[in-house]
């Protein structure tokens, strides 16, 4: 059985390894554009040059080696042939009989007047990225970053930390929207603040002002107000890489669309990660490269778990754990904070269930609340304090020792 | 694999597996009179909590077999050691993001006190073939068996 897989991120790697382990003797290939495996969630550590790329590779040095596996690396997938099974990339035509595709997304650029005409424009996705963006701050010292999300802010630092003038600018009215509250979103802008970054919230770009020669002087924001740049890091969201699948050949829906068996609409080809178009984090991808691994080798196991709410971070030494719906949609909901001078903790609660949760400044032990949030688990009765329920409220012990959640009844 | 098991109706909240684990990873010496409690550095790696119906509930990494922690961790400094089971933490390459203390569903997991970067997890006392804190149960309410 020869499987092909495409894309060296966590969600090939993930697939690759359970593979081999559940297939000795299967012929594995791995296509690639990387020519090296690192964690795209670490490439701000290469601008601020806390790590070097090796120190961002997040699997075992012999990798390919140790599982059996024929790495291309450094090729492109340009077109795929679903009727004939075979993949062109750009040196070379591969063969399959059974295909994982996990290409991952590449950076968004949005359609922002002289945005895509402007040199010095620079996205933070792939490896290429993180190195030209470290290369250009030798000359570069006004930074622009358009977009406060997770990547966004995590350049934020690594830039302020190399003593830049950064400006970073979001169309929400704070930092890290999709995870933060107000209150919450406050401690990190303060703290950037202090060390010399200019935060524009609720502010919407019109366009890029270019010099005579299209390298950018300034973002100029709805209203009229002028920022000076002479480099711009976009980091306004991710689309599915799909351009090598043929129209029509395969349903698509943003992103690949796939079943809970991670397979897509085209028989023995199977779909996980980014290029789904939904849920990109981290742990699920890696999740799905197991399950996707299992279903292929001809087991039965579906994703159960989609939930993609979730996320710590940690800047500036404060960390934050932000789980579900941080941000109340109506009143119906609760909402119970408490907060000291170093902590903030805020639980939106509805009619004995949990919906959400914004750990600031002390995250200790805090993992319980993935699982009543995610299963809405009724904690109504726990009688007293909701910001101390743990796992301890729902222990329970495995046959082999593991443990489990007690049904609530 | 084996792992630590846990029978919470004999679990005194006595404190000695605490002591026992930090006696165990104290830098300055394996005995009692070496262990400073006050000493950040060297904090325990499992804890008790007391629930809501007052019950002491021992919570003691249990080395999953499909552990959160490992499949959450971006940096690759959360492994799970193939041969032995258990799951190993290299401080050198974690990246202090704590996906794994937010996505531990158990609440095992914690940041050391000392650097606020670290992850405090329970090695199983890799030199010992039978991990400290069991030996220094007096009621068994932890013990070590092949699952």
């Amino acid at each position: 059985m020869n499987y092909v897989i495409i894309g060296a991120s966590a969600s090939g790697m993930s697939f690759a390894k359970e593979l081999r382990n559940l297939d000795k003797n299967c012929n594995i290939t791995l296509i690639s554009r990387d020519e090296n495996v690192y964690s795209r969630c670490m490439l701000h550590h290469i601008i601020s040059g806390h790590r070097t790329l090796k120190d961002i590779n997040f699997v075992e040095d012999d990798f390919f080696n140790k599982y059996n596996i024929t790495w291309l690396k450094g090729q492109t997938v340009n077109d795929l042939d679903v009727n004939k099974k075979i993949l062109y990339t750009d040196k070379r035509s591969v063969k399959y009989d059974k295909l994982l595709i996990g290409s991952g997304a590449h950076a968004f650029i949005p359609p922002i007047k002289n945005l895509r005409e402007s040199k010095s424009i620079y996205a933070l996705r792939n490896i290429e990225d993180a190195l030209s963006i470290k290369d250009a701050l030798e000359t570069k010292e006004k930074i622009a970053i358009l977009g406060a999300g997770l990547v966004g802010v995590d350049v934020l630092v690594s830039l302020l930390e190399k003593n830049k003038k950064v400006s970073i600018i979001d169309m929400a009215d704070r930092v890290l929207p999709l995870q933060l509250d107000k209150r919450s979103a406050k401690v990190y802008e303060r703290k950037f603040i202090e060390k010399g970054a200019s935060i524009y919230t609720s502010a919407k770009v019109e366009e890029v002002i270019l010099d005579e020669t299209n390298d950018p002087k300034a973002i100029k924001l709805q209203g009229g107000q002028i920022i000076e740049c002479d480099m711009v890091i976009v980091a306004t969201g991710v689309k599915p890489n799909i351009g090598f699948i043929r129209e029509g050949s395969m349903e698509i829906n943003r992103g690949i669309v796939t079943n809970d068996k991670c397979e897509t609409s085209v028989e023995n080809i199977y779909a996980i990660g980014d290029v789904r178009g939904v849920s990109p984090i981290w742990p699920l991808a890696m999740k799905e490269g197991k399950i996707a691994a299992r279903n292929m080798v001809g087991g039965d196991e579906r994703i159960t778990d989609s939930f993609a709410l979730r996320n710590s971070m940690n800047f500036l030494g404060v960390p934050t754990v932000s789980i579900g719906q941080v941000n109340p949609p109506d009143e119906t909901y609760e909402v119970l904070t408490e907060e000291g001078s170093e902590y903030y903790k805020k639980i939106v609660y509805k009619d004995g269930v949990i919906y959400g949760v914004i750990l600031q400044g002390e995250i200790d032990y805090c993992g319980a609340y993935i699982e009543l949030i995610r299963n809405k688990i009724d904690v109504s009765h726990i009688k007293y304090d909701p910001f101390n329920i743990g796992y301890g409220d729902f222990f329970e012990i495995s046959e082999n020792g593991e443990y489990k959640f007690k049904a609530v009844v | 694999m084996k792992r630590i098991k846990i029978d919470k109706n004999k679990c005194m909240a006595c404190y000695n597996c605490i002591l026992a684990c930090m006696m165990e990873h104290n830098e300055k010496g394996k005995d009692i009179y070496s262990l400073d409690l006050e000493d950040k550095s060297n904090e325990c790696r499992n804890h008790i909590e007391v629930n809501h119906s007052k019950e002491n509930i021992p919570i003691f990494c249990r080395h999953c077999d499909e552990p959160e922690c490992v499949n959450t961790c971006m940096s690759g400094a959360m492994k799970k050691n193939p041969h032995t089971g258990y799951v190993e933490y290299d401080e050198e390459k974690c990246a202090s993001c704590f996906m794994c203390v937010m996505s531990c569903k158990y609440g095992v997991l914690k940041i050391d006190e000392e650097t606020k970067s670290k992850i405090v997890k329970c090695d199983m006392c890799e030199n010992r073939e039978t991990p400290r804190c069991v030996e220094n149960c007096p009621t068994r309410a932890i013990y070590f068996e092949e699952v």
